[in-house]
């Protein structure tokens, strides 16, 4: 299976350079998912998303999941054996688009993209729902913490909304999904509010320190204040 | 620099100067707390290092040791011994007020044993208990019942029994996992029916709330001691401290859709202290 899907990815190598200058250096929407997905999905995912050794089925897990790995960078991955992790999206927003419709048409199921608007959620709302499903994992300040067995719930930095309501939809990886019937529409936009409020709350001390509050900062002033303290007492004093 | 031994220290003053007149500055135009932070370290710096400039450079530089005798001479010496031992004398004369004080201090003691009946009700029964009843609607933290259809597969969601939300002893993770992926003993996996599973969220080794769930391996976390269990196999610990299984909290799926208990958990919730 995975000798055929490379010898698949390999023979689509040069249609692609093939068809890409004729269609005057673009690739048409229409094709562009199928000759995408065999060059960058296929080798793990099975030709027609029906999985194999390296990677799971891709039929039928809806087009949040796909945005969602996509634009996040987590795929596709370099080495099938690594746990995805936040990169920079190897695909421009139009491919995106296109893969994501590629996949759901091999099947039926899934999650929708989320529409979420923080303008519309209210702040204190967001905070109960984050208290409740995501500070376990994810911390107090949204700065990701480790989960156990290796893996870790990542920081919720550097997400857009639209992603962190579809992490909340899908539940990748190792998280768990949050569908309507546990947070709904309304809940999510607040939630969604409160991560972005979070992240833009002000460090009057200049530095977070990771935002986990008086553990780090009392290392820091114990360890460099009082350790530079030290140094000077040394310099300066006199041994009789 | 050596025949002017003050420079250094006129140097390390109007540094601290500068700093101050500085720091004043950055305050007036809106603060900015690193720089603020900086010129600080700069001018107590400063300050710091012209004294002991000061010291070092311009002051005499002469050890003097102030001299002191401590010893009593030997006829107080002798005087303070030969007290003593009269009064230990004394004291072995006395043998009826020497009983008299130690049963005063055994009466003391035994008045100390009585402020135990403070602390409070005995216990009885409560510690094996929760408020779980055969049919108690499991309801969220905010009172609500809660529908099965309401977790998906792979969800988590924290329950209490009706009229006790927030209760410490009754919270229950409900977890829905791929129907048929349970492995229960028969008459455990009555009590979970269509794949939804709730077990004890008060971790069986100190009594924290196990609040993370990995979907993908089926494993609770708890945070505090990272004590693993495996939701599959009836919340066995797989790594950590906690050496018990979280116990099970049987339910059903009424005809109304909610998720109702059959019964309180499977054994008495949170550390084993019946086992001390």
């Amino acid at each position: 299976m995975r000798r055929l899907g490379a010898l698949l990815v390999l023979s689509a190598v040069p249609t692609l350079l093939i068809v890409g200058p004729r269609a005057g250096g673009q690739i048409s929407a229409a094709n562009a998912g199928p000759e995408l997905f065999a060059t960058g999905c296929a080798s793990c995912h099975g030709v027609t998303g029906e999985g194999t050794a390296n990677g799971p089925p891709l039929v039928g897990v809806g087009p949040a999941s796909v945005d969602f790995m996509l634009s996040t960078g987590r795929m596709p991955l370099a080495d099938p054996t690594q746990q995805p992790t936040r990169q920079s999206p190897k695909y421009t927003g139009d491919q995106i688009d296109a893969l994501v419709a590629y996949v759901t048409s091999l099947g039926p199921g899934g999650e929708p993209i989320p529409v979420v608007d923080p303008e519309a959620g209210e702040l204190m709302e967001g905070r109960d729902v984050y208290s409740f499903g995501c500070l376990a994992c994810h911390g107090a300040g949204g700065q990701g913490a480790s989960v156990g067995g290796g893996q870790l719930a990542p920081t919720l930095d550097r997400a857009t909304p639209e992603q962190v309501a579809e992490a909340v939809r899908i539940g990748p990886g190792a998280m768990p999904p949050f569908t309507e019937g546990l947070i709904d529409q309304q809940e999510l936009d607040s939630l969604v509010r409160y991560v972005f409020e979070l992240r833009e709350a002000p460090d009057p001390g200049g530095f977070d320190l990771g935002r986990v509050g008086p553990v780090t900062e009392g290392f820091v002033a114990w360890v460099l204040g009082l350790g530079i303290l030290l140094l000077v007492i040394r310099l300066t004093g006199t041994r009789t | 620099m050596r025949n002017r031994p003050e420079a250094p220290v006129a140097l390390a003053l109007i540094c601290t100067i500068l700093a101050g007149l500085g720091l004043a500055v950055v305050y007036w135009l809106g603060g900015q707390p690193q720089i603020e932070g900086a010129l600080l370290a700069v001018a107590l710096g400063g300050l710091g290092a012209a004294l002991i400039l000061w010291e070092r450079r311009l002051m005499p530089q002469e050890q003097v040791e102030e001299e002191r005798e401590i010893a009593s001479s030997a006829e107080e010496r002798a005087a303070a011994q030969a007290a003593l031992e009269r009064g230990g004398e004394e004291f072995g004369r006395r043998r009826f007020l020497a009983r008299l004080l130690g049963a005063a201090a055994a009466a003391l003691g035994l008045a100390a044993l009585f402020p135990i009946r403070s602390l409070g009700r005995a216990p009885g029964l409560s510690l094996f208990r929760t408020a779980w009843r055969p049919g108690t609607i499991a309801v969220d933290e905010n009172g609500v019942p809660v529908g099965a259809e309401q977790i998906a597969v792979g969800s988590v969601l924290t329950v209490f029994p009706q009229g006790h939300p927030g209760s410490a002893d009754g919270q229950a993770l409900l977890i829905r996992v791929e129907d048929g992926a349970l492995r229960l003993p028969p008459d455990r996996l009555a009590g979970a029916p269509e794949g939804l599973v709730a077990y004890s969220k008060v971790c069986t080794h100190a009594g924290c709330p196990v609040g993370l769930y990995r979907a993908q391996t089926h494993q609770l976390l708890c945070p505090c001691h990272q004590s693993t269990f495996d939701v599959l196999s009836g919340a066995q610990p797989t790594f950590g401290p906690a050496s018990r299984p979280l116990p099970q909290l049987p339910i059903e799926i009424g005809s109304d859709g909610l998720v109702r208990a059959r019964g309180d958990f499977t054994e008495p919730v949170g550390p084993g202290f019946w086992e001390l």
